[in-house]
């Protein structure tokens, strides 16, 4: 683990368990703080984000605000439902209002008015680290199991270390919405090449608000799929020779890698007129590391939160290795002669959560 | 002939503005563009270019299928988003003329982004406006 995945963590358990799938500061502003008391008219449950509609009297006017707050799945992973608060109850939110001067606010924090409990904040759901490691879980042929052990219930991974795309070795400070801290510091994030910069530039000084993946669902392909938020299970298919990867985030898509030496291309969905949000995988297994390569990208989406651009010319060398059973760490090797002056690579770790089902999400009614 | 084309561009730059942009969020010249180069004489209002990116160079073609005016040079300064084409066209004469477009990206985050400027040759000058489909 670099120094930087270091920092990343500790920056993490400073600033607990926010979770928001994307940069809320594309939306909001954090500079623009406030507080609004009113009476609750209607929650709206849906993902990507829940929404509390609130009436809130000013100066002798009646107006309805929108409070956007974590998504439901989240939420509900830390005991909150829609019938936590109801309407008719009377609430403070204090948050950031909308960019663009409607009535609508990131709930930062929401209180009850009678019993000043704080609702609908998310608790820190991850598994407890265990004090010693314990060991990867194996097939009866020996090899490592990448998702839940022969015999044992399901399982999947969460939790990454990074939740945005650096190049190993590098230190720079992001946001887990893949926000750099100094935009002068991104030309350090990965080898870009000159027009690749300015576009990685121009997303991080809008606050990603024009992220494809919430403006239109589209999906988080390429790495971003193992960054997300709600995580991804490994199914191994055995006799077929290949290994699905379930996506929680997204729209709950999945992808395939095919281990049975057959060629990518013509031999999956798409070929090479068609180019794919995961592209076209194939891996093989060297030693207890499955290595996987996939090409055949689509220009259609952003490949890591930040915005870092990529082209139809991505190639990806991933590296899967379970270390422990705790433990799977992930490496990507990002070949893009389009977008990057050479390949690069960066490393980062996820966490079992056994015993739980994949959280299933799917995109839709984005309020941008 | 030449009329029966020029409707047909107008009908398809008709036809953009009612569509959607693909997206693209990879090199933002990438992809096809519709719209004007006003005032233009020689190879009329309408205009069509095809743009892509390898890696390396920008190449493409103005007015594919009608015109064929292969591009012989593009750049693009990311600093200001200045878009610079130089293209040699044939008249209906069979003189060569040579086009530089100048334009700056307007709107780059939207995929329906686009490049507003001027062009000029040895025939003439006027503002070129052409928006990614």
């Amino acid at each position: 683990m670099t120094r930087r995945n270091i920092a990343i963590l500790a920056a993490a358990a400073l600033t607990g368990p926010v979770a928001a799938h994307h940069s809320i500061l594309g939306k909001f502003d954090d500079a623009a703080a406030l507080t609004l008391r009113g009476t609750v008219t209607h929650i709206d449950w849906r993902n990507p984000h829940a929404h509390i509609f609130m009436n809130v009297e000013t100066s002798g006017t009646t107006l309805n605000w929108a409070i956007e707050i974590e998504s439901p799945i989240e939420l509900a992973l830390s005991g909150w439902s829609d019938q936590t608060l109801l309407p008719g109850d009377a609430i403070v939110v204090d948050g950031w209002r909308a960019r663009d001067g409607s009535r609508q606010a990131w709930g930062a924090e929401v209180v009850r008015a009678d019993n000043g409990r704080r609702v609908y904040q998310l608790k820190d759901t991850a598994p407890p680290v265990p004090l010693a490691a314990r060991p990867a879980p194996r097939w009866p042929d020996g090899s490592v199991a990448l998702g839940a052990a022969p015999g044992t219930s399901g399982g999947y991974w969460r939790y990454p270390s990074m939740t945005s795309l650096v190049e190993d070795g590098v230190e720079v400070e992001i946001s887990r919405a893949g926000l750099l801290a100094d935009l002068d510091e991104a030309d350090e994030v990965a080898p870009l090449q000159p027009w690749a910069l300015a576009l990685f530039r121009n997303r991080q000084s809008r606050h990603l608000r024009d992220d494809p993946l919430f403006l239109n669902c589209k999906p988080p392909g390429g790495p971003r799929q193992y960054q997300s938020n709600l995580g991804f299970q490994l199914i191994e298919d055995k006799a077929s020779e290949r290994v699905f990867v379930l996506l929680g985030s997204g729209n709950h898509n999945y992808r395939i890698i095919y281990l049975d030496g057959r060629d990518r291309v013509g031999q999956v969905t798409g070929d090479d007129d068609n180019p794919l949000y995961y592209g076209r995988s194939t891996g093989e297994w060297e030693g207890d590391t499955l290595v996987a390569n996939t090409r055949s990208f689509n220009e259609d989406f952003w490949f890591t939160s930040s915005g870092l651009p990529h082209t139809n010319r991505l190639q990806l060398t991933e590296r899967f290795t379970r270390t422990d059973l705790d433990t799977l760490e992930y490496q990507v090797t990002v070949d893009d002669p389009g977008a990057y002056t050479r390949p690069w690579t960066a490393t980062w770790t996820l966490r079992w959560v056994g015993g739980r089902e994949l959280p299933s999400h799917f995109c839709q009614n984005n309020r941008p | 002939m030449r009329a029966r084309l020029l409707k047909f561009a107008g009908a398809i730059a008709a036809l953009a503005v009612a569509t959607w942009a693909v997206a693209q969020e990879g090199h933002p010249l990438k992809g096809s563009w519709i719209g004007v180069w006003d005032s233009n004489e020689t190879h009329g209002d309408n205009v069509v270019v095809i743009l892509d990116w390898n890696g390396e160079e920008i190449t493409g073609m103005i007015n594919p299928g009608t015109q064929n005016i292969e591009i012989d040079e593009a750049s693009l300064d990311p600093e200001t988003w200045t878009v610079r084409i130089e293209a040699d066209a044939q008249t209906d004469d069979g003189d060569t003329i040579s086009y530089v477009i100048e334009g700056v990206i307007e709107e780059l985050e939207l995929p329906s982004r686009s490049i507003i400027g001027t062009w000029r040759s040895d025939n003439g000058r006027g503002v070129f406006d052409i928006r990614r489909q």
